[in-house]
C-alpha cells in the first residue's frame, strides 16, 4: 500500500469516528428515518395483523327468525339456512350471533347497546323463496353509530338472498323448459335444482372470497419474493424512501466537513502536511463514500429486525446497495463543491435535496401507479432512480432486473463525483 | 565562515487582487536560531508563513527552506517544517491523543515509533492527563499547547509559528514561550510571527520588523534598538482630545515623534527629563490635564514608531 493511500485511508477513518461521534448525525442517519418508519407502521398497523387480515371488531347479531318452515318440503326453512349460514365457523371472529324470540326483543337489543345488529326474518321467507313470483324482506336494524359491521352483516344477508334470487331463477327456468316440453316438475326436483344452483354458488363465492374469480387465470407475478404481511410491506416502502431521502443527506453532510474543516483551518494545515491533494481530497471522499454505506446497511438491516421487511434476493440487494450509495456519495461531493460556507450549507442543502426527494417520490413511495408525468419527473432525479432499483428488490427482482436502474445510477454517481472533484481540485489548486 | 541558512526567502511578492500583501520582502534565518517577525495585525507575516508552508504561491519570488524551493519542490519543504497556524487547527470532537496521532500519520508516522513520540509531545504540552479528553472541552490555553504540539510530533528542522499566544491566559503564554526555547535549544529552527514586542524581543536572536507588506527593519534586537539611538520613549495619558495638544508637542523641543492611540500618546524623544516640564507646560497652556506619565527606555516599539510614525498596536 503506498504512503498516500494509507493517508487517504487515516483520512476517511477520522472522517469517519466524527461522524459517528456527531450525536445530531447519529438522529438524522439513523434515528429519524427509523421513527418515521415506524409511525407509519404502526399508524396502519392498528388495520393490519402480523397475519395479514383486518383486525375488525366483533360485531353483535340478534335474529329474530320468524320464518315458518314449508311442510310440503319436509320442514325445509330459508330461515333457518340464513341462520345457519351467519353462525358458520369462518363468520366466527366478525360475528356474535343471538337469536331473538321476536322483532321487539331485537330491536331492543339494539336500542339498549346490547346488540349491534338485528335481523328480523320475515314469516313468509320461505314461502318467498319457494314461490316462482313470491317476494319478502328481510329487515335489519342497526345501531346507528357503526358502519364496518353493520356493513359486513348486510353483505353476507345480501349475499345468501342473491343465493336464494340465483336457485329460484335457475329452478324456474329448468321448470319452465321442463314444461315447453311436456314434462311435470316435482317439488323435489324444484328443491334439488335450487340446491345444486346453491352449491354453486357458495363455492364461487369462496373463490372471490380468496380474492380470485373461478372465470380468471391469474398467472404467477413476476416478484419470487416470500409472502409478507402488509405491514412490513408499508414499512419497506417507507424505508425506501426515507432511507434514499436521509442517505443523500448524510452524502453532503459529509462531503460537507470539506467545508467546515476549511473554516476550521485543519484543510489548511493538512495541505502543510507531505500529504498531496489527490489523497487529501480522495481520503474526504472515501469517507463519504463508507458513511453512507454504513448508515444504509444498519437500516435494512434494523428495517428487517424491527418491522421484519424483506429486502428481496441478496445480490439485487447488494447492487441496489452499491449504486445508492455511489450515487449519494457522488451527489455530495458535486452539490458540496458549490457551497462556500457552512452557512450556505445548511440552507443550500435543506431546500435542494428536499425539492429533488419531492421529485423522486420519496415521500409517496406507496403510490403503486403515479401520473405519467411524475414519472417523467422522478427519473431526471438521482432521487427517483434510487427509488426505482429498491423498490424492485423490495419486489424480490432478479439481479438483471434492476440492472437498468444500477447503471444509470452508478453513471450519474461518476459524473457528479466528476464534476465535484474538479471543483475542488480547481479550488483547491 | 557564513552561517548555514534554515530558510532564504528572496524578492518575495503576494497580490490579492489589488491588494499587495506582501511587497519584495527578503531575509534569512539561520539554522538553529530563533527568528522574530514582528509588526501590526495586517503587515503581511502570516502571508509570508504561508507562502513558506506551501499554502500560496508567490505572485512573484520564492524562498528555499532547507534548501528546498517552495515553487519547485513543495514537498521536501513540507517535510521539513512543522506549522503551529495562527488559529486552533485541531478535531474538536477527538481527543488530544487522537489528535496527535492523525497528525502524525499525515506526516507519515506509524507505529510504536508514532505512539511514542505522541507520548513525548504530550509530555512537553503538559497534557498527559488530559489526552483522552476531548479538545471541545479543552481551555482556550490547552487547545493552544496541543495546537503546538501537533507541529512537534515529526521532530521538524524548521517551525514556523504564527501568533501561537493570541488569546490565551499568562500561565499557557509562559508555557508555550519556554516550550518555544527548549525546542531552540535542542537544535530546531524557529520562525516566530508577533505583534508583540515583548515575544519578540525575549525569544529572538534576529528579528524583522514589517509594515504594510514591506520588511522595515531587520537585525538583533540591540542593532534594531540603535536605530532611535538614545530617544526615550514616553507614554501620557491626558484627559482631554489629543488633538488639542498634538500639533504643540510636535513643535516642542526635544521631541521627535507624536503618536496618538485611543486618549493615550506616544512619544520619541531625547531625554525624557528635559522634555518633559516642556510637555506639562504646553498642555497647561492648552488646558489639558496629564492624567498619567510612563517612560521607557529604548525599544522595539520606539523602533516601529520611528520608522512608521505609528505604535505597534495602531
Amino acid at each position: 500500500m503506498t504512503v498516500h493511500l494509507r493517508k487517504a485511508i487515516d483520512i476517511a477513518l477520522k472522517d469517519l469516528i466524527r461522524s459517528f461521534r456527531n450525536v445530531f448525525g447519529l438522529v438524522m442517519m439513523f434515528l429519524v428515518p427509523i421513527l418515521l418508519t415506524a409511525m407509519m407502521y404502526f399508524a396502519f398497523g392498528t388495520l393490519f395483523r402480523g397475519d395479514g387480515g383486518f383486525d375488525v371488531p366483533l360485531t353483535r347479531v340478534q335474529v329474530a327468525n320468524l320464518d315458518v318452515p314449508s311442510p310440503q318440503l319436509g320442514g325445509f326453512s330459508a330461515g333457518q339456512i340464513l341462520l345457519e349460514f351467519l353462525q358458520d365457523e369462518s363468520l366466527s371472529n366478525l360475528l356474535q350471533l343471538s337469536e331473538a324470540p321476536d322483532e321487539a326483543s331485537a330491536r331492543g337489543a339494539v336500542k339498549n347497546q346490547t346488540a349491534d345488529v338485528a335481523i328480523i326474518v320475515p314469516s313468509n321467507f320461505t314461502a318467498a323463496v319457494l314461490e316462482p313470483e313470491g317476494t319478502a324482506r328481510v329487515t335489519l336494524v342497526q345501531d346507528p353509530t357503526l358502519t364496518l359491521g353493520p356493513s359486513i352483516v348486510k353483505g353476507l344477508v345480501s349475499q345468501l338472498a342473491d343465493t336464494f334470487s340465483g336457485a329460484k331463477i335457475a329452478a324456474g327456468t329448468v321448470a319452465r323448459q321442463f314444461g315447453q316440453r311436456g314434462v311435470p316438475v316435482k317439488p323435489q326436483m324444484f328443491q334439488d335444482i335450487a340446491t345444486e344452483y346453491a352449491t354453486w354458488a357458495a363455492e364461487v363465492g369462496q373463490a372471490r372470497a380468496d380474492g380470485m374469480h373461478p372465470a380468471l387465470d391469474v398467472q404467477a407475478p413476476l416478484s419470487k419474493a416470500e409472502p409478507r404481511s402488509w405491514g412490513a410491506e408499508v414499512a419497506g416502502l417507507v424505508m425506501v424512501g426515507m432511507m434514499i431521502f436521509f442517505a443523500f443527506f448524510t452524502g453532503a453532510n459529509t462531503a460537507g466537513t470539506i467545508i467546515s474543516e476549511q473554516e476550521n483551518g485543519t484543510l489548511a494545515r493538512l495541505f502543510t502536511t507531505p500529504t498531496t491533494h489527490t489523497a487529501i481530497l480522495g481520503g474526504k471522499f472515501t469517507g463519504v463514500f463508507v458513511t453512507v454505506l454504513v448508515q444504509v446497511l444498519v437500516l435494512t438491516l434494523l428495517t428487517t429486525a424491527i418491522f421484519g421487511v424483506h429486502w428481496g434476493m441478496p445480490l439485487t440487494v447488494s447492487l441496489a446497495v452499491l449504486a445508492l450509495v455511489i450515487v449519494v456519495s457522488g451527489f455530495g461531493v458535486f452539490i458540496i463543491s458549490f457551497i462556500k460556507t457552512t452557512r450556505q450549507q445548511g440552507s443550500v442543502l435543506g431546500s435542494v435535496l428536499t425539492l429533488a426527494g419531492m421529485a423522486g417520490g420519496l415521500f409517496t413511495t406507496s403510490l403503486s401507479t403515479p401520473p405519467r408525468a411524475f414519472e417523467i419527473i422522478q427519473l431526471l432525479t438521482p432521487h427517483g432512480w434510487a427509488l426505482r432499483a429498491w423498490k424492485l428488490a423490495l419486489a424480490g427482482a432478479s439481479a438483471g432486473e434492476v440492472a437498468l436502474p444500477v447503471v444509470v445510477l452508478l453513471g450519474m454517481g461518476a459524473v457528479f463525483f466528476a464534476i465535484g472533484a474538479l471543483r475542488f481540485r480547481k479550488r483547491f489548486a | 565562515m557564513e552561517q548555514r541558512k534554515a530558510v532564504k526567502v528572496h524578492d518575495l511578492y503576494k497580490d490579492f487582487g489589488d491588494v499587495h500583501a506582501v511587497q519584495g520582502v527578503s531575509f534569512d534565518v539561520h539554522a538553529g536560531e530563533i527568528f522574530g517577525l514582528l509588526g501590526p495585525n495586517g503587515a503581511g507575516k502570516t502571508t509570508i508563513l504561508s507562502m513558506l508552508s506551501c499554502l500560496l504561491e508567490p505572485t512573484q519570488g520564492d524562498a528555499l527552506v532547507m534548501g528546498h524551493s517552495i515553487l519547485s519542490d513543495p514537498m521536501a519543504v513540507k517535510e521539513a517544517i512543522g506549522v503551529v497556524p495562527q488559529d486552533i487547527a485541531l478535531y474538536p470532537d477527538l481527543s488530544a491523543r487522537e489528535n496527535l496521532i492523525f497528525w502524525g500519520k499525515m506526516h507519515g508516522m506509524r507505529g510504536p515509533a508514532l505512539r511514542q513520540r505522541v507520548d513525548e509531545v504530550l509530555q512537553i504540552t503538559g497534557l498527559t492527563d488530559r489526552q483522552k479528553g476531548r479538545v471541545n472541552k479543552f481551555s482556550g490555553g490547552m487547545r493552544r499547547r496541543l495546537n503546538v504540539g501537533v507541529a512537534l510530533l515529526h521532530k521538524p528542522q524548521v517551525i514556523f509559528m504564527d501568533e501561537p499566544t493570541v488569546g490565551i491566559d499568562p500561565q499557557s503564554r509562559r508555557n508555550i514561550l519556554d516550550s518555544v526555547k527548549d525546542l531552540n535549544e535542542q537544535g530546531m529552527t524557529v520562525l516566530y510571527t508577533t505583534h508583540y514586542m515583548e515575544e519578540a524581543q525575549e525569544l529572538s536572536d534576529h528579528i524583522a520588523i514589517m509594515d504594510e507588506g514591506k520588511l522595515i527593519a531587520y537585525g538583533t534586537h540591540d542593532e534594531l534598538v540603535q536605530i532611535v539611538g538614545e530617544q526615550d520613549r514616553i507614554d501620557v495619558s491626558i484627559n482631554a482630545e489629543s488633538e488639542r495638544v498634538i500639533k504643540q508637542w510636535q513643535e516642542t523641543e526635544g521631541v521627535h515623534k507624536v503618536s496618538a492611540d485611543d486618549g493615550t500618546l506616544t512619544l520619541l524623544v531625547d531625554d525624557s527629563n528635559i522634555v518633559l516640564p516642556r510637555l506639562f507646560e504646553s498642555a497647561t497652556q492648552a488646558g489639558v490635564r496629564i492624567t498619567s506619565v510612563e517612560i521607557q527606555e529604548p525599544n522595539l516599539e520606539a523602533v516601529f514608531l520611528h520608522l512608521t510614525g505609528r505604535a505597534l498596536r495602531d
